[in-house]
C-alpha cells in the first residue's frame, strides 16, 4: 500500500472541506478521482501531495506514519509531485523551467542535460527547449509543466484536470503520456476530470468525492460497458 | 519666452562644450545618489520581502507605517539627520555635516520606504502557484524563496529605479546635509536652485536637461532589458 489515509479531515475556519475516514491507494495504479466542483478534490491531492497539512487524521506513506513537520514534508515532497490545473511556468526558457527540479536535487549538469532532453522528447516539446514558456499555448504549458514533473522520476503523480480547456489533440497527447509513464516507470498517478472517457482510457481504479466524503474508502475497480 | 529660448540654446552650447563645472556637478549627484540608491536597494529589497512573504503579528500595521514615510518631506529629514550629525550631534565627532557621506545618509533614510513598499507590492502581486509548484517540485523554503524574488525581479528593478529618480531629483536633503560646497556637495538640483537664485539660468536650464535626459535613459535601459527578457 503507498498511502492509507486515517480519519483526514481539512477545515477552514468552521468549514469542513474534506472528511475522509479511510482511503488506501495501491503502488503503481492509476485513479481516477471524480466528484462535482468544490467536492474538494483539489485539497485532497494538495494533502496527497504534501502540499497542505490535515486538520487532523494521519497518513500512512509507504507504509510509514507521516510527520506533518516542514522538514518532513519537504522530503516527502521530492517523491510526489503535482501538476495544477492551470500549471504556471517559471517566467524563462522551457529548458530552465524542466531543469528546476533536478538542480535542487543537485544532478549533474551532464546528467540533467541528458534527462531533460529525453522527458522533452517523451512529451513532444523537444523543438521547444529553448522557447520562452510564457509564449507556448496552453497544450505546450500542460505538457511542459507534465515534462518538469516527470523529469525528478516521482513515484507519485497528482494531476488536477490535466486536460482541462485543452483542444482534443492536446488531450489525447497528455493521456497518451500519463499512460506510457504508468507502464513503463510504474508511477502512481492520480488524476481529477469531469471527463468518463478519460476514465475510461486512462483509470485503473475511481474515487468519487461529494461534499468532502468519498463514497467508498477502497477505490472501484473502472469496468468498461 | 525669449528667455526660455535663449537659455535653452546657450544650455545646449554650454554641454556641448563639456564644462568641466557641469560635469563636476553631474558626477557629484551621480555618485552620491548611485549610492544612495544602492544601499537603499540592498537594505530595502530583501526587507520588502521578507515583510511580503511572512506571516508576523503587526504586518499591516508596519505595512501603514512604511506607507505613510512615502510621504516623508526632504526638509524633514534633513532637520533630523542634522540634528544627529551636527556639531551638538551624537554623531558630531565623525564630522559628517556637510559632506557627500551626509547627503547619502539622508538620501537612504528617504529611499528606503519607496524600495520596501514597492517591493512588498512586487511580491504581493506574484502568483500564488509559483510557490506551491516550487514547493511541489521539491523545493525548501530558501529555493521557493528565491523562486518568488526571481519572478518578481522586474517589479524589484522598477523600485530601485523610482528611488533613484526621487533622490537624483531632491535637493532638500543636499541642501541641508551637503551644503552645496562647490565641486563636493554641489548636485545637479542644488546647483540649479542656487542659479535660479542668482538669476543665471543657462547652468541651470543645462543641468535641467541633463536630469531629464538621465531619467529617460535609465527608463529606457529598464524597458529594453524587459523586453528582451520578455521576449
Amino acid at each position: 500500500m503507498l498511502y492509507a489515509l486515517s480519519k483526514i479531515t481539512r477545515k477552514y475556519g468552521s468549514r469542513t472541506v474534506l472528511d475522509i475516514p479511510l482511503m488506501e491507494i495501491e503502488k503503481g495504479a492509476i485513479y481516477a478521482l471524480l466528484g462535482p466542483n468544490g467536492a474538494g478534490k483539489t485539497t485532497l491531492l494538495n494533502i496527497l501531495g504534501f502540499l497542505e497539512v490535515p486538520t487532523t487524521g494521519d497518513i500512512l506513506y509507504s507504509s510509514k506514519p507521516v510527520n506533518f513537520s516542514e522538514s518532513s514534508l519537504q522530503n516527502l515532497r521530492k517523491e510526489v509531485v503535482m501538476i495544477d490545473q492551470h500549471p504556471i511556468l517559471f517566467t524563462s526558457t522551457v529548458y530552465k523551467n524542466v531543469e528546476f527540479g533536478l538542480k535542487i536535487r543537485r544532478v549533474p549538469q551532464k546528467k540533467r542535460g541528458i534527462i531533460i532532453e529525453e522527458t522533452l522528447d517523451l512529451v513532444g516539446m523537444r523543438d521547444f527547449e529553448q522557447a520562452q514558456a510564457h509564449r507556448l499555448s496552453g497544450g505546450e504549458t500542460q505538457r511542459v509543466a507534465l515534462a518538469r514533473a516527470l523529469v525528478v522520476s516521482p513515484e507519485v503523480l497528482l494531476c488536477d484536470e490535466p486536460t482541462s480547456n485543452l483542444d482534443v489533440e492536446n488531450q489525447a497527447a497528455i493521456i497518451n503520456t500519463l499512460k506510457q509513464i504508468n507502464e513503463q516507470r510504474k508511477i502512481t498517478i492520480m488524476f481529477t476530470t469531469h471527463y468518463m472517457y478519460q476514465v475510461s482510457s486512462l483509470a485503473h481504479h475511481t474515487f468519487f468525492l461529494d461534499h468532502g466524503k468519498l463514497t467508498t474508502a477502497q477505490a472501484e475497480p473502472f469496468c468498461q460497458g | 519666452m525669449e528667455l526660455l529660448t535663449d537659455s535653452f540654446i546657450s544650455a545646449i552650447l554650454l554641454i556641448a562644450s563639456l564644462d568641466p563645472e557641469v560635469f563636476s556637478i553631474v558626477w557629484v549627484s551621480l555618485k552620491v545618489s548611485g549610492i544612495s540608491t544602492l544601499i537603499a536597494s540592498l537594505m530595502g529589497a530583501p526587507l520588502g520581502f521578507l515583510i511580503a512573504y511572512g506571516s508576523f503579528k503587526g504586518k499591516r500595521i508596519l505595512i501603514v507605517c512604511l506607507n505613510t514615510m512615502l510621504a516623508l518631506p526632504t526638509v524633514v529629514i534633513g532637520l533630523f539627520v542634522y540634528s544627529f550629525i551636527s556639531r551638538r550631534g551624537i554623531f558630531g565627532p565623525f564630522d559628517l555635516l556637510y559632506t557627500q557621506k551626509a547627503i547619502i545618509i539622508g538620501q537612504v533614510i528617504l529611499i528606503l520606504p519607496i524600495v520596501t513598499t514597492l517591493t512588498i507590492a512586487a511580491i504581493s502581486r506574484i502568483d500564488e502557484r509559483y510557490r506551491k509548484t516550487a514547493m511541489t517540485l521539491g523545493a525548501n523554503r530558501w529555493q521557493t524563496a528565491c523562486v518568488i524574488f526571481r519572478e518578481a525581479r522586474f517589479g524589484i528593478v522598477a523600485a530601485v529605479i523610482a528611488a533613484f529618480g526621487r533622490v537624483i531629483a531632491e535637493v532638500g536633503i543636499s541642501m541641508m546635509l551637503g551644503g552645496n560646497a562647490r565641486g563636493f556637495t554641489r548636485t545637479m538640483t542644488t546647483a540649479m536652485a542656487l542659479e535660479y537664485d542668482k538669476g543665471e539660468f543657462i547652468l541651470a536650464v543645462a543641468l535641467g536637461i541633463i536630469l531629464l535626459v538621465l531619467s529617460f535613459g535609465i527608463n529606457l535601459i529598464f524597458h529594453f532589458f524587459q523586453g528582451r527578457t520578455r521576449t
